[in-house]
């Protein structure tokens, strides 16, 4: 019983991490109609950073998001203005972009660090919380699912309560009543991309303490974020998180019940067998 | 009025097309060793490429599944083999079935409602991983370590040929059997039938089309195709490694050979193929050791290039009569339209 609550509290710490991931996805997909499948490569890419200012510096992974944030943003800013905006409308050759941008990331990353696995050492790596009978908690852990909670409830009053939110949704809703109403329409898509890689970013910080780095782990985080995503329903926000701490449990409990590989494929077998009952995801609606 | 005039086409190109058959065949001959390895790599590349392009390209319906396929056809006769006895050739033809049904199944998730193509990329890329995780835990099929084939042993033993050799030739059957599907499914009533699919799914079911139908028509010849030729490249590279055949990274390697080439074309994703798979094989060839991964680099940024510069792909700033070209791959902008 001890281990299933413990494994159980893990996944939901987790969960929470995926879930930015998914929600970052998400944001993007809203507003333009594009999913970019280099996104876990973007993760791992900050991750690099991070690493660089560690071996340079000397410093904390946490501490690095002041660095790393600004990058990505920069980064996801120019990647959406010069090469995803011109495609507008067709969402399938993004698809190819980005599955392009992947295999660069990837391996520029390789051609730089190497293939071997890296670490980044943080102040709180080996903090441990005992919570009574045996369940123990790893505190970077603890302060991920702290961050990604406070994260997501502060895109959830930007998109409901502020002017930037309501012209989000409504570019989400109809783009061309949205321009007709005077928003710049291009302009708000920039910037829910931007944010978007920003997110990335801040999950790459949340991610580094106790996890080896390698430059092939993009597509991993790629896809923890896309079972989320696509069992949320896309667009639907509060649907999205909630999907992310479901994937984050199933992942802890098939990785604790269920050896090797085959319990690391529990989350996805969830994923079809949902899929089978409710193709259009869990969580159908918009935000 | 379109069998006729098909039949005409075929009939025009035949001797050309032996011809080529023949020259290519003939590699075996005078191609030195090394760059025989490489052609045999880039049959296999070929004959995927058209298979995936069967429902990525002609049918637009991107699928990043295909890796399923694949590795099944790599890894069940290679297992069967090693493990039962059974005969590569038998398994060949259960992975094919295996693979066949498995894109049934995969078309009735995906394909019941008309969920949009981003929502099919998703949950194939999806299923694909899946697949390579219950590989990778699967003992019978070698698990994570892979699989070792006996190179040389074949039914050709009789016959004075080297392994290279015979593995070229199986290649280029493979490959063939794949354009040859391809040819005849885009000159068949299936092809135009896709083609409006692709097109504009509502127009396709206005008209009448049964959208469900011809999808899952068209994944199940692709899945038999990726099959095989998985099969037939096993046999010829001897390690059946599951982190190669069935690792999403394949498919990807794959579209882009076809994007580069020409999306939804006949022809595109032979030479997207023919001319990618060598240069990426020189390139890993000549810098592997100092800056590994540089060939994934330029495919990358090539594919970017291409996107920007040449939306339909190489081959369409090859063709010099538009109106060939035009009668599959022209209104892919209209279709792009119609996309989400």
């Amino acid at each position: 019983m001890d281990i299933l609550f413990q494994s159980v509290l893990q996944g939901l710490l987790m969960g929470a991490t995926y879930g930015i991931i998914a929600l970052s996805m998400g944001m993007v997909f809203s507003v333009s109609g594009v999913v970019n499948f280099a996104h876990g490569d973007l993760i791992t890419l900050s991750m690099f950073v991070a690493f660089t200012l560690y071996t340079v510096l000397g410093l904390d992974p946490y501490g690095s998001v002041v660095i790393t944030v600004p990058v990505l943003l920069l980064l996801g800013g120019a990647l959406y203005w010069f090469l995803i905006k011109p495609l507008a409308g067709r969402p399938v050759t993004v698809i190819q972009l980005t599955l392009g941008l992947m295999l660069i990331i990837q391996n520029v990353l390789l051609m730089v660090y190497g293939g071997e696995f890296h670490r980044v050492p943080s102040a709180l790596e080996n903090q441990f919380l005992f919570l009574g009978e045996g369940v123990v908690l790893r505190v970077p852990q603890l302060v991920a699912f702290g961050v990604a909670i406070v994260m997501s409830a502060a895109l959830f009053v930007v998109l409901g309560f502020t002017d930037f939110g309501r012209c989000v949704r409504a570019v989400h809703q109809n783009p061309r009543a949205a321009a007709l109403v005077g928003i710049n329409v291009a302009k708000i898509q920039l910037a829910a991309f931007s944010i978007g890689m920003a997110l990335l970013a801040v999950t790459a910080a949340l991610l580094l303490p106790g996890t080896p780095l390698h430059p092939s782990d993009g597509l991993r985080y790629t896809l923890v974020g896309l079972l989320p995503f696509v069992l949320g329903g896309m667009s639907n926000f509060l649907g999205i998180l909630a999907s992310g701490l479901l994937i984050g449990i199933a992942e802890s409990i098939g990785a604790v019940y269920i050896s090797g590989t085959t319990g690391m494929a529990l989350p996805y077998m969830m994923f079809a067998v949902i899929l089978v009952f409710r193709p259009q995801g869990l969580f159908k609606g918009r935000s | 009025m379109i069998r006729n005039a098909s039949f005409a086409a075929i009939r025009g190109t035949a001797p050309i097309g032996i011809f080529g058959i023949v020259l290519i065949a003939s590699m075996i001959l005078w191609l030195p060793e090394y760059y025989l390895n490489i052609a045999v790599k880039t049959l296999f590349y070929v004959g995927v490429a058209l298979a995936w392009n069967l429902v990525g390209g002609i049918a637009g319906q991107f699928s990043l599944g295909h890796s399923l396929f694949i590795g099944l056809g790599a890894l069940l006769p290679a297992a069967m083999l090693l493990k039962s006895g059974i005969n590569i050739w038998v398994g060949m033809g259960l992975a094919a079935l295996v693979s066949a049904l498995l894109g049934v199944a995969m078309s009735w998730i995906a394909f019941r409602f008309r969920l949009g193509h981003l929502f099919f990329a998703l949950i194939t890329l999806a299923f694909g991983e899946l697949g390579l995780l219950l590989v990778l835990g699967t003992e019978y099929l070698g698990a994570a370590s892979g699989l070792f084939l006996p190179t040389g042993d074949s039914a050709f033993e009789s016959v004075r040929l080297n392994f290279t050799g015979q593995s070229f030739l199986t290649l280029l059957a493979g490959a063939l059997l794949a354009f040859g599907v391809c040819a005849w499914v885009v000159r068949t009533k299936l092809g135009y039938y896709l083609g409006a699919i692709r097109n504009n799914e509502d127009a396709a079911q206005a008209i009448g089309i049964d959208l469900f139908k011809y999808k899952t028509i068209a994944m199940v010849l692709s899945a038999i195709l990726s099959s095989i030729l998985g099969t037939l490249y096993a046999r010829y590279s001897g390690f059946v490694d599951p982190n190669v055949y069935a690792s999403p990274l394949i498919i990807v390697e794959i579209i882009l050979f076809t994007v580069i080439g020409g999306l939804g074309t006949l022809w595109g994703p032979v030479l997207g193929a023919v001319l990618m798979v060598p240069l990426g094989e020189v390139l890993r060839g000549s810098f592997g050791d100092t800056l590994p991964g540089l060939h994934f680099v330029i495919y990358g940024l090539l594919i970017i290039v291409v996107i920007r510069l040449l939306p339909d792909g190489l081959i369409k700033s090859l063709r010099c009569d538009p109106a060939r070209g035009a009668q599959i791959s022209a209104p892919r902008r209209a279709a792009a339209k119609a996309d989400i």
